[in-house]
């Protein structure tokens, strides 16, 4: 593809897209991490296990989500997909933490 | 925007592999590099040239050393501002001492970490370390620079850009962009197969050089791959501090439920006690592994909260024989020695765990596959450094005709990383062996002139890369790349000689006393001289062959 041939609309949703790649996929991957931690303990495993497993899952997934946010057709779809689940994994997190402590 | 998803993977592919590229040139090679990490030690500390030790009396040859040390400066200094009221001077209240081994290590690291009165956030310590003779605890300068664990494994995995951790988030992101590199890399040659048997080293440079890079990229595609996660997956923690911000509270109580199940205070009591034979400690633990049938080395003992009856010892067997750096640790009381607790068996997430990191660390002992971790390090290195030149070369052509000058930035920042890394890789090896054992006073400590040789290499070597860049613009080789080749043949050989003359240890004695710590390292350095030099060969023959181009003419060789 030649590159040059983006014209200034494109630039910016380039942009945008590469921000979605590496932050929506960040905040997606500390969902993951953060509902694994708190999931497995209250559910009596190893808490660090938890962590473990959800680093595994989420470095596997980082990659792949990285490539989504370029290819998606609509990227108000992979932006609300990867953002919107890393805050329902995070905020479950913190839910069971609550009950928790 | 893209037309399909191969095409989102190409430009991802060219675009951040060029821009983190440069990067990862310099994580993989460092990282080859740190697999002989303590080869390369020998090598630069003569000193510490003999075999390796096991873990020598805790008792008579670690405890009096432990006893003397204090924080190094630059831990108190970074713990300024950090604390309510004056910073103390001296500091006695230990958190930690802990010393490991591998089954390649002569000199023994010791660790000490201590508590901070008036540290506003109470888990903060300030650290000291010292390097021993295990033989004698004799102490090595702190001025003496390991150049394989302290500076080139560093460099690996955080560029030695502290400030921050600057560094280390630099090459996570690079880490990742190299396991995004992988994927779409794959998405865009779907003849997989086919290049896979693909090289015409004697086509023009640009084809070459895509064949050079696709057989690296696709011959050692697992290698790369499983050392770009697991290396993430080892600063997990670190680049997703899930457990030390949004679930803190949930990490201390499941720190509280874990002291009361393994009795292993997390604080100290504030009631003074001794420290008991340590030794007895070690025999104890030694006499439960070989009872499990697994008798082994002692490769990692600690003794926490010293000097507090809330204080214990933890004992640790060496992976030498396993992929897990140490397993099977045994804790016991410290002002008694009656075990408190013992490690039980592993989860099954912890084992994965284990062994994915592990395997990337390999402190184990297996000499062929730790040269398959360097040639499939330095595969990586010549993937990504051929993917660096590919850039250019493909652009060069067009770029000449529309009299762009950005290619030649691209080439000369190209040299810079590719042969001006080997540059820089060279200057601190014979700088190691040329300045003086004492400098004369008012100088920077020894280990650290060498590092600042290193950066100048490694800035001259930039510097020559640009003013020599201007034959880019007009479609021809920059005669940076075979001079440069010269100087790392030149240097490499130089190393081998000094390290000959400074310390009588030639290659004769070397490999006929069979250290082959020292003795690879020389082989080593006179390979890479002569691959050098079969480069500057090509490449100045190349760079001459294109030279005749008449101005504005359309005879591109």
């Amino acid at each position: 593809m030649r590159t040059n041939a983006f014209n200034r609309g494109e630039h910016v949703a380039l942009a945008a897209r590469i921000l979605l790649a590496v932050l929506g996929g960040y905040a997606c991957c500390w969902g993951v991490v953060a509902l694994f931690a708190a999931a497995t303990f209250a559910l009596g495993a190893e808490f660090h296990d938890g962590e473990t497993l959800g680093s595994i899952l989420a470095l596997l997934l980082y990659p792949a989500a990285f490539l989504w946010a370029f290819a998606a057709r609509r990227l108000w779809l992979a932006g609300t997909v990867l953002v919107g689940s890393g805050a329902l994994m995070a905020g479950t997190a913190s839910l069971i933490q609550s009950v928790l402590t | 925007m893209f037309q399909s998803f191969r095409h989102a993977a190409t430009w991802v592919h060219t675009w951040f592999g060029l821009v983190l590229g440069f990067v990862l040139v310099v994580v993989f090679f460092f990282g080859s590099l740190s697999v002989f990490d303590r080869e390369i030690d020998r090598w630069a500390i003569p000193e510490s040239r003999f075999e390796p030790q096991p873990m020598p009396s805790f008792d008579k040859v670690l405890r009096p050393v432990f006893d003397t040390m204090q924080p190094m400066k630059e831990s108190v200094d970074a713990m300024r501002g950090k604390v309510d009221g004056p910073m103390p001077e001296r500091f006695d209240t230990v958190r930690s001492w802990s010393a490991y081994t591998t089954h390649r290590d002569p000199v023994l690291l010791l660790w000490a970490s201590y508590e901070v009165p008036g540290a506003q956030d109470p888990h903060d310590r300030v650290w000291g370390n010292r390097t021993i003779d295990p033989r004698s605890g004799k102490v090595f300068p702190d001025d003496q620079l390991k150049i394989g664990s302290q500076f080139f494994y560093p460099l690996h995995y955080g560029l030695t850009l502290e400030w921050q951790d600057l560094g280390a988030w630099i090459v996570g992101f690079a880490g990742l962009v190299m396991l995004v590199a992988l994927i779409s890399g794959v998405v865009m040659h779907r003849k997989l197969f086919r290049e896979y048997f693909t090289f015409r080293p004697t086509r023009n440079i640009q084809r070459s050089v895509l064949d050079l890079h696709n057989m690296t990229g696709v011959l050692a595609l697992p290698f790369h791959f499983f050392f770009a996660f697991t290396g993430l997956l080892i600063f997990a923690g670190h680049y997703f501090p899930v457990t030390h911000t949004q679930l803190e509270p949930l990490h201390e109580l499941h720190e509280k439920i874990e002291e009361q199940q393994t009795g292993l205070p997390q604080d100290r009591a504030g009631v003074p006690a001794p420290l008991a034979s340590v030794d007895a400690m070690v025999a104890e633990a030694r006499r439960r592994w070989t009872a499990k049938g697994m008798a082994g080395e002692v490769g990692l003992v600690s003794a926490n909260h010293v000097g507090d009856v809330n204080g214990y010892v933890s004992v640790w067997r060496a992976g030498t024989d396993r992929i897990a750096n140490v397993s099977d640790g045994i804790h016991f009381k410290a002002s008694t020695g009656e075990v408190l607790y013992e490690e039980p068996p592993l989860t099954a997430v912890g084992s994965v765990g284990n062994f994915l990191i592990g395997l990337h660390l390999q402190h184990f002992r297996h000499w062929l596959l730790r040269w398959f971790y360097v040639l499939g390090g330095l595969m990586g290195t010549v993937c990504l450094a051929t993917g660096l030149i590919f850039f250019v070369e493909k652009r060069k052509k067009q770029h000449a005709k529309a009299g762009g000058q950005s290619r030649r930035v691209v080439d000369a920042l190209a040299v810079s990383t590719i042969t001006g890394m080997l540059v820089a890789t060279m200057s601190i090896l014979v700088a190691n062996r040329l300045l003086p054992e004492a400098l004369p006073s008012g100088w920077p400590p020894r280990g650290d002139m060498e590092r600042y040789v290193f950066w100048g290499g490694w800035a001259l070597a930039m510097i020559h890369a640009f003013v020599r860049s201007a034959p880019v613009a007009m479609d021809r080789l920059n005669p940076a790349w075979h001079e440069q080749c010269w100087a790392v043949a030149i240097m490499a050989v130089a190393a081998m000689l000094l390290n000959w003359i400074t310390t009588g240890d030639h290659l004769l004695r070397t490999i006929g006393a069979g250290y082959w710590p020292v003795a690879g390292v020389d082989l080593s350095l006179l390979v890479t001289a002569g691959l050098a030099v079969l480069s500057a060969r090509r490449l100045g023959r190349k760079a001459l062959a294109a030279m005749p181009v008449p101005r504005g003419g359309t005879a591109h060789a």
